[in-house]
């Protein structure tokens, strides 16, 4: 994964966003700008939430909490280190970005009905925010779409990933709490990585403004 | 024996060692894991306690998706009790689960499993090369500040994306103003302190990390910019020294406007014939000298009476002559020199009657000659001469008449000078007073002889009457002699012609009139008596009430008011009506 393309898709890349350029149309880098700052809000929102969630979480939870190996999107290969996700083309890694998005569709709204009833004295500010993650997610979705349009073939690609979860995360207190964690906790890693490979698509289409990174 | 207490003192003395320093070792404790860059990451452990044995440390981790422990691979990189985990050990987004283990010969003791993901521990270096450079706008000196980013920090490729902060301060100064400068690698500063002494510093943060440490401080001194601002004030100076002068030069021209206008000059001493000179130079007996006035205090009293106030300047003579020129038939006799009789009227109201000095005047005229009369003007003769009286016609000049009743007559004459100036009396009171008791005396005597005075009344009949006419548009009097006749009883004088006015003295009770007598004067009022003939010349008509004869007091003729009578102006009443309902 971390070889496939790279550099013949990176040269891809690049003459495509000369094209771009050169047409007059906004330019991907600004596409690509506002796409990683609405990703960056994204992550930031998962990161508050895990801390409120922390702040009242029973200390019994931490020791029978699934791993997050179990989490659904952990099918997907994503680059685990600096050098494989540099040789990620951009079309790939906006493939990825694009799937993780996608597969986050149905969790999010199973988060958000659970948020409701969650048994936490912090119900209302998570339920808030939960509503938050959704709207971004969404408009982020319509963004890449977008973006992806701009970008060579390979970014349509989208991989399922299914969420089996099921809409029910528990039926007692801890459990739910623990779901709920374990939930929000993979959404945290999933939406750092597309994060991190949105700006590394937006360093990359910088290259005429290299103050940009 | 010895070997026995020497087995006891070992065991003894093991089993003290034992209890005290050797236990297994307390457990460890990770105190932090960090990554610089997202691509390594170190740990740091805390060991607890010993137990007084030496004890070893290890790290062992397990990835999230293997169950294959690691140990640490570096403990000396990163420093004491530190577990280095370099590119190659290092993956992201996986769990690691880190342990401590802490191993003595007595025991082994684990620390609390950490589970850790790389891309949430990550705190980079401080910026680096950090420059401050004074730079000039428009005069007005800046400070900027320009870094690099750590150099492990893979910014370039987008790996990891940093912002940036930072502070600056005087050197005096312990409070730091922050700046936040974002994604950007240089930063100005603005308003500096002439001459100020700043200390600079930066750090950096990941995009979801952990702010850095402050970067090494950099000082720098802004120049003193002070000469700019000099060159104003001098402007500025020099502008009002210039405008000062301009008003010193003003004021100066203008100095005795000035003067009169804030300190007014002192008024002079304004004495006549004082010489100010000669206070000033001379000595207090000249100044004296010159203070007495040669002509003061006036020392003739000649004109003390210029300072008199006169009530009453009549002036009659010569309008009256020329009036009576020009009624020549009538008024020529009348008309005489003025004789110099002084005033003696006391209080007598006699002067204001036209009739009086009429009648006395006509009947000098057209009746018979039997005298030399005159009618005189009497010009009462002030002490200044100016003041003149009725023309007493028929004041009788003390030259012709001889008789003693001429005398009396002549003392009813003088009540015609006016008595106004009290002053002026003094001197000829005593003859006044001396003529006036004559004419009581005489009065009396008259009155006793009333009886067989008949005869007599033709020598009565040389009073001399004359009547006013009119008073002209001059303020002359044009008179005419009394027709003398008979009309009534013997020696009474006619009904005149035109009309004769009595002064009305006041209404009684029943609206009778009460008519004074022209006469002397209110206590002296001898009205004439009809048979007597007695004319002592001031009523020229006697209508009595009373039959009576009063001849030393007034008799006042009363006469039922009519209306018409009493609306005439001057108070006097027509008595031509009046006296026919009486004999008179």
């Amino acid at each position: 994964m971390a070889h496939c393309g790279g550099t013949n898709g990176s040269k891809l890349f690049t003459m495509v966003l000369y094209m771009a350029a050169a047409c007059g149309a906004i330019p991907i880098s600004d596409l690509l700008d506002r796409a990683s700052q609405r990703s960056d809000k994204l992550h930031s929102l998962s990161t508050t939430l895990t801390q409120d969630l922390d702040s009242h979480f029973p200390p019994i939870g931490r020791v029978i909490m699934p791993r997050p190996s179990m989490c659904h999107t952990s099918s997907l290969q994503t680059p685990n280190d600096k050098e494989q996700a540099l040789q990620v083309s951009e079309s790939d890694l906006l493939s990825l970005v694009r799937s993780l998005l996608q597969a986050w569709e149905d969790p999010l709204v199973v988060l958000s009905t659970s948020a409701n009833t969650l048994p936490h004295p912090a119900q209302s500010i998570i339920s808030n925010k939960i509503q938050e993650l959704q709207e971004h997610s969404k408009s982020l979705g319509d963004g890449l779409v977008v973006l992806s349009g701009k970008m060579a073939p390979g970014a349509q690609t989208i991989s399922s990933l299914p969420y089996f979860g099921g809409n029910d995360i528990g039926q007692d207190r801890i459990s739910k709490l623990i779901n709920f964690n374990f939930l929000l906790s993979c959404f945290r890693r999933d939406s750092h990585k597309i994060d991190s490979f949105l700006k590394i698509l937006r360093c990359r289409a910088a290259k005429m403004l290299p103050e940009m990174c | 024996m010895r070997k026995v207490i020497l087995l006891l003192l070992l065991l003894c003395f093991t089993a003290h060692t034992r209890g005290k320093l050797h236990s297994p070792p307390a457990k460890p404790g990770l105190t932090s894991c960090r990554s610089p860059e997202k691509e390594t990451f170190t740990c740091w452990w805390k060991p607890g306690s010993d137990g007084g044995l030496p004890t070893t440390h290890a790290l062992y981790y397990r990835k999230e998706s293997s169950e294959t422990v690691y140990e640490c691979p570096d403990y000396h990189t990163a420093g004491e009790n530190s577990c280095f985990f370099n590119k190659n050990d290092t993956s992201i987004w996986v769990n690691y689960n880190i342990t401590v283990v802490a191993t003595n010969a007595l025991g082994r003791a684990f620390s609390d499993p950490v589970e850790i993901d790389v891309v949430y521990i990550v705190k980079p270096n401080p910026p680096e090369k950090v420059t401050v450079t004074v730079m000039e706008d428009k005069g007005w000196p800046f400070l900027r500040v320009s870094w690099e980013p750590p150099h492990k920090a893979d910014t370039r490729s987008g790996w990891i994306t940093l912002i940036y902060e930072l502070r600056v301060k005087l050197e005096e100064e312990i409070d730091w103003e922050m700046h936040l400068a974002g994604q950007q690698k240089m930063f100005n500063i603005f308003s500096l302190r002439s001459g100020g002494k700043y200390l600079v510093e930066v750090r950096c943060k990941p995009d979801h990390g952990f702010w850095s440490e402050w970067s090494s401080t950099s000082y720098i001194k802004v120049p003193d910019y002070f000469h700019r601002e000099k060159s104003t004030w001098i402007l500025i100076t020099v502008f009002s020294t210039f405008t000062f002068l301009i008003l010193m030069w003003l004021l100066h021209m203008n100095r005795h406007n000035l003067k009169h206008c804030i300190l007014p000059p002192v008024p002079g001493p304004k004495i006549k014939g004082f010489d100010k000179q000669l206070l000033k130079n001379g000595k207090s007996n000249q100044i004296f000298s010159a203070l007495v006035v040669p002509d003061f205090p006036p020392a003739t009293s000649s004109n003390y009476e210029d300072f008199q106030v006169e009530y009453l300047e009549v002036y009659v003579r010569r309008e009256q002559e020329l009036v009576l020129e020009e009624s020549k038939d009538l008024h020529n006799s009348c008309l005489k020199s003025e004789s110099s009789t002084s005033d003696c009227d006391s209080g007598r109201g006699s002067c204001d009657s036209h009739t009086l000095l009429m009648a006395k005047c006509r009947e000098a005229k057209e009746g018979e000659r039997q005298t030399d009369r005159e009618c005189s003007i009497v010009s009462l003769e002030m002490s200044s001469g100016r003041v003149k009286t009725w023309p007493s016609v028929f004041s009788p000049l003390p030259r012709y008449s001889s008789s003693p009743l001429d005398q009396q007559r002549q003392s009813y004459w003088d009540l015609c000078l006016s008595s106004k100036q009290p002053h002026l009396l003094n001197p000829p009171t005593p003859v006044c007073r001396e003529l006036q008791a004559h004419s009581d005396v005489n009065i009396s005597s008259i009155g006793h002889k009333r009886a067989p005075a008949g005869p007599r009344s033709p020598a009565l009949h040389t009073t001399e009457y004359v009547e006013v006419q009119r008073v002209d548009n001059k303020d002359t009097l044009l008179l005419q002699p009394v027709v003398q006749g008979c009309g009534r009883m013997g020696g009474c004088f006619q009904m005149p012609h035109g009309e004769v006015y009595s002064k009305v003295k006041g209404v009684d009770s029943d609206n009778v009139l009460l008519l004074q007598r022209e006469g002397m004067g209110e206590d002296r009022c001898p009205c004439v008596e009809q048979e007597t003939n007695e004319v002592t010349g001031s009523c020229h008509k006697s209508c009595t009430v009373s039959t009576t004869q009063k001849p030393s007091g007034c008799i006042y003729t009363a006469v039922p008011v009519r209306d018409e009578m009493a609306t005439m102006a001057n108070g006097y009443v027509d008595t031509a009506t009046m006296c026919t309902l009486h004999t008179c």
